[in-house]
């Protein structure tokens, strides 16, 4: 039970991570990215390719697998500075197609939908499963702290503002004489960044990539955790996190509670009810979880 | 003074209830535990419930049988949402939570990929329906058993039922799987040995919903025979559009893709004529019987070969005189013994075994034989042709 505690435990930080780096590009910018599983994807093949085929130390792979992240963040940025809402979701998304149809097809670069297995993990070897279990939920978790404590740290700068700024009105915010596009572009760039460290460790965990492991599933998935823990937060975005993988994996233990059903009513089931778990979250709190608090000037005051 | 428990202290008492009966029992009886990891949903939903109704007979069968070694066999299982991410979550429960002995029934390659090097590396055995040849070319030590033939040998026998069927070019239709280039190419092989002439391959997104630029691009090469490589929804779409625009000639699909299900949604005219292969379970035996009667319908192959995944780790088991990942790892290839007494079911080979004596294990798929790499050695395949929206059975071979 510990070892699944603390695999399930590994998964929710990569999903804590990437609503982290969803939060800078959506959240706090306000530019819709359903591609996030793309950066996550050129995130973990990046690095599976380095380590298995190159043989660079892992640290060096994980450092490469943000900065591609955050290179193909900037170009998506540009490319769609005029697109905005509706229209930039579904570029955003298709983008995140392009990039798994990319990986099925350039068979030479990255094994088609084989994919690339003996991608090695820190201390794998070396440790039981337990172990390495352990070893991995301290360090994806570490990391989630870490950079929560860096982009919280940023959410409240000047540069979290100006971003907050352009979310509610890019026009005030360009009359203001802050260079709107530059400024999208660089929060675009940091949330892919940390979406593409996340797949990297991703890929070292699991051991293997392969494009169907990046369908839009995973996308809607951290969507949800970042909407239902409170946009624009990042104890949101973790809590979020929690939640999404609490209740899609506390629910395979449904066949325990209830031995009479069939394993495929007991899918059914759990399909039916993480629908409706967060249904009512979001009716119950459209805000979130946990809900942004921005400092309002009190007209009162004055 | 009586004790009221707050609604804390009650919820707690409530969420804690299953996790203690699990203790209680498992002090009782110490069951074997097997895990079947089927899709239930995704795109092999149609599958997976009624492998999980087989694999659950065969236990109940054993169990009323006296069970293994004196002990119960205790079934779990998950839902692999035909999703390696998903598929890697539900088998990391059922190792480290449920702590199976053996996964059974992994059908998606992806999935099967994704989740062998948990089992391998918790010595777990992987009992697979799985068609990529990669996956037993995976560093797995032995704890893969695969008993779907692989796409070498399934391809191979389709391109020569092709040519005696006088096709005389073909061109290829595949959906992005980890064994459409191979299979392809496996295909073009032995067309080529038998003077049929190969036209070419295009590999499709199997998730697009038309595929119309595709078929053009097919039937510019003028085929007069397709091998459509497909899976079940896209398959429907193809034929649907092939139909469309007037394609008369033969066109070849496996039988995971063209159920009889899919026969009944499409219009006869659309599939008339479409001619299906699939490995072939062992007709006559009486362990295809049971798989039979246990569904109340013709089973599909994989249902047929989960009633031998069971049988053969119970049989192992019981060969091993100890039950856990490894005793099924070193034991599972000497219960298929050519010296032994042929037995189709879990049970008569169960009383030999504990008679002492040997037993070769002949199950619902046809014999149980497996190469060093976990490859079953041979197997039969059927032809069908759909007419007037049925099946008609062409030959077994």
């Amino acid at each position: 039970m510990a070892s699944y505690l603390l695999a399930m435990a590994v998964f929710a930080g990569f999903y804590a991570l990437m609503a982290l780096g969803l939060n800078v590009i959506w959240g706090l910018a306000g530019m819709i990215n359903l591609g996030l599983v793309g950066f996550f994807a050129i995130g973990a093949y990046t690095a599976a390719l380095l380590s298995v085929k190159l043989h660079v130390p892992m640290l060096v792979g994980w450092g490469a697998a943000a900065i591609a992240g955050s290179v193909a963040g900037a170009l998506l940025a540009v490319v769609t500075a005029r697109l905005k809402g509706d229209y930039l979701a579904i570029v955003t998304l298709g983008f995140s197609e392009i990039v798994r149809l990319t990986a099925s097809n350039e068979i030479w670069l990255t094994g088609g939908t084989d994919g690339i297995s003996a991608i090695p993990g820190p201390f794998r070897g070396a440790l039981s499963p337990l172990g390495f279990n352990l070893v991995f939920a301290g360090l994806i978790w570490g990391v989630v702290a870490v950079t929560a404590l860096a982009l919280g740290r940023l959410s409240a700068s000047p540069f979290g503002r100006v971003l907050r700024a352009i979310r509610e009105d890019e026009m005030v915010a360009a009359v203001a004489g802050k260079p709107v596009l530059a400024f999208k572009v660089r929060a675009f760039a940091l949330g892919a960044g940390v979406l593409g460290f996340a797949g990297a460790l991703y890929a070292h965990y699991n051991g293997y990539v392969a494009p169907d492991a990046f369908q839009p599933l995973i996308t809607i998935y951290v969507v949800l955790a970042l909407t239902a823990g409170g946009t624009g937060t990042m104890r949101g975005a973790m809590l979020g996190a929690v939640l999404v993988i609490a209740l899609t994996e506390g629910t395979r233990f449904l066949d325990d509670v209830l031995p009479g059903l069939a394993p495929v009513q007991i899918a059914a089931l759990r399909e039916a009810l993480i629908g409706t778990a967060l249904i009512v979250i979001l009716t119950w709190r459209p805000q979130g979880l946990v809900a942004e608090r921005t400092r309002v000037l009190q007209l009162e005051a004055l | 003074m009586t004790i009221i428990p707050t609604r804390r202290q009650a919820m707690l008492a409530a969420l804690a209830m299953p996790f203690l009966g699990r203790v209680a029992q498992g002090a009782a009886a110490e069951p074997i535990l097997i895990g079947t990891l089927t899709p239930q949903t995704g795109a092999g939903g149609s599958f997976g419930p009624g492998m999980v109704k087989v694999a659950k007979a065969v236990v109940d069968d054993i169990n009323a049988a006296g069970g293994v070694l004196g002990r119960k066999i205790e079934l779990v299982s998950a839902d692999d949402e035909t999703n390696p991410d998903a598929g890697v979550r539900a088998a990391r429960k059922l190792i480290d939570v449920n702590k199976v002995d053996a996964i059974a029934g992994t059908w998606a390659s992806a999935v099967t990929m994704a989740v062998a090097p948990l089992c391998w590396d918790n010595k777990v055995m992987l009992f697979t329906v799985s068609g990529a040849d990669s996956i037993t070319k995976l560093p797995h030590q032995g704890y893969i058993i695969r008993t779907q033939p692989n796409t070498y040998l399934q391809s191979g026998r389709i391109a020569k039922y092709i040519v005696g069927d006088k096709a005389t070019k073909v061109f290829g239709l595949s959906a992005q799987t980890p064994f459409a280039v191979d299979s392809y190419n496996r295909l073009a092989e032995v067309l080529k040995a038998g003077n049929v002439e190969p036209l070419g391959d295009i590999v499709y997104d199997a998730a697009k919903t038309s595929f119309r630029s595709e078929i053009d691009q097919a039937l510019k090469t003028k085929p007069d025979a397709l091998f459509l490589n497909s899976y079940t929804p896209d398959i429907t779409v193809l034929l649907r559009e092939l139909f469309r625009a007037g394609y008369e000639g033969k066109r070849y699909t496996f039988g995971y893709a063209a159920t009889p299900k899919l026969l009944e949604n499409v219009p006869a005219d659309v599939v008339e004529g479409l001619v299906s292969f699939a490995p072939s379970p062992d007709l006559g035996s009486p362990a295809y019987a049971r798989v039979k009667r246990i569904l109340g319908a013709e089973p599909d192959p994989y249902a047929a070969q989960i009633h031998d995944h069971i049988s053969l780790i119970a049989l192992s088991i019981a060969k091993a005189g100890a039950s856990g990942g490894v005793a099924i790892h070193d034991f599972v290839r000497a219960v298929g013994d050519a010296g032994g007494t042929k037995v189709t079911s879990a049970i008569d080979g169960l009383k030999l075994l504990a008679d002492g004596k040997a037993v070769n294990f002949e199950g619902a798929s046809g014999p149980c034989k497996f190469t060093p790499l976990g490859d079953i050695e041979d197997c039969k395949f059927r032809f069908d042709v759909a007419e007037k929206g049925k099946y008609r059975l062409l030959s077994i071979s």
